[in-house]
């Protein structure tokens, strides 16, 4: 009698114990994939509202199968289940299904741009953090590091992430005059009806250990919203309002001394490569200097 | 006997039910979405901080009940408020992302975090 009892009990409790771990939860997703990095088997989707789990948004998703992760190409529209776990804090992709591959042609995303390394940029007019108006073609004779923002952008793997990186290349080529003479790092906003001057004064401080001199070395940017679409489509940066948010791509451009675009970066870098491939390309101006003084002699 | 196994499977069974369901977890309507919202918007910063980010946002846990705020400041709702939408330092303003009442549910679920 006792041993069936004990049976029975720790057949319930087993049940207990299974039926608590047994937390994850799996939502509807429908959206595009933006990027895909096969390094970190991730893809970059802008997607609809998820029910219950998360707002209209753009960000990046794990794919742990690897046949979906390889068939997956950026374009393509896909529905898949969100599995989450431990409370919605690790998410991933399953079950993945593209309903449509037409877009795979014409997906700018990313890297793909209109202007081609090697290519002039044009003259675009921007307005910085203190009202001043310049054009991109000042910063000739410098290698510009020029980064895509919105000053309320709250995934810190993108706006937030490049900011904090573009403060450490900053802080690296300050402590050498000369690097700072012949570098110069410029973030965009993408949202210049929020991100007004006082706006990108006040994001760039907080960048700039508030310093304001910084911005000497450093601006922060918007242009009218005729002149970002085009400005966009040059550097091939993807973006679009959803809701209060903005959904949007990241890119990072290298303009070499001569005003021509020298590389291009999307989500993958680090704040080394950048340094050293603005260093590389700062290294041509001393190069034309000496070359010039060279000539003179 | 019977009865006994079946009066305990009912006593399991509601107990399992209750330590399972989602309603278990003693917070209020306004805290439970204040939960959801805090995961959403607060958690990807302050719970799994990106090392690459110039600071690293402090976790919010014992915010109230130590009464003082990571930067030292006493905490008042008023002031994580204040913070939430007008931003600080690095952390961006989400006035445009959550509404007044988003606020107060995260507000209400930051002060059961002990």
């Amino acid at each position: 009698m006792i041993v069936k009892r004990t049976l029975w009990f720790m057949l319930v409790l087993l049940l207990i114990v299974v039926g608590c771990q047994h937390k994850e939860k799996r939502y509807k997703l429908h959206g595009q994939v933006l990027e895909k990095d096969p390094a970190s088997n991730e893809v970059t989707v802008d997607h609809q509202e998820i029910p219950g789990f998360m707002a209209a948004m753009t960000m990046p998703y794990e794919v742990k199968d690897a046949d979906a992760m390889r068939e997956m190409q950026p374009g393509d529209v896909i529905e898949a289940d969100v599995a989450t776990a431990n409370g919605g804090k690790d998410y991933w992709l399953e079950h993945v299904r593209i309903t449509d591959r037409s877009g795979r042609q014409s997906a700018k995303v990313g890297t793909v741009h209109h202007l081609d390394i090697g290519e002039p940029v044009p003259d675009f007019p921007l307005t910085n953090q203190d009202g001043k108006t310049f054009k991109l073609g000042d910063l000739r004779g410098k290698a510009v590091l020029m980064g895509f923002i919105y000053t309320r952008c709250p995934m810190p793997n993108f706006c937030p992430r490049l900011s904090s990186q573009f403060s450490k290349i900053n802080e690296d080529l300050s402590k050498t005059p000369d690097d700072l003479n012949r570098t110069q790092l410029l973030s965009v906003s993408f949202d210049p009806k929020y991100d007004t001057a006082p706006v990108l004064r006040k994001y760039g401080l907080a960048y700039l250990d508030n310093n304001p001199a910084g911005f000497s070395h450093w601006e922060f940017a918007s242009t009218d919203p005729a002149d970002l679409r085009n400005l966009a489509e040059a550097f091939g940066l993807e973006f679009f309002e959803e809701g209060n948010q903005i959904s949007h791509t990241m890119v990072i451009v290298l303009i070499a001394p001569d005003g021509k675009v020298a590389k291009y970066w999307g989500t993958e870098w680090t704040a080394a490569e950048l340094e050293d491939a603005l260093r590389k390309e700062m290294r041509t101006v001393k190069t034309a200097a000496i070359s010039e003084e060279r000539t003179g002699q | 006997m019977n009865r006994q196994v079946m009066g305990l499977l009912v006593l399991l069974s509601t107990v399992f039910a209750v330590a399972c369901s989602d309603r278990a977890d003693g917070l209020t309507d306004s805290e439970r979405n204040g939960k959801s919202l805090f995961i959403l918007n607060c958690a990807p910063c302050h719970e799994d901080s990106n090392p690459e980010l110039k600071v690293h946002p402090p976790r919010l846990n014992g915010m109230f009940s130590t009464g003082k705020l990571p930067s030292g400041e006493p905490a008042t709702d008023e002031q994580v408020r204040e913070t939430l939408v007008h931003g600080r330092g690095i952390m961006p303003a989400f006035d445009q992302r959550l509404t007044k009442d988003d606020v107060t549910d995260i507000l209400n679920y930051l002060h059961t975090l002990k």
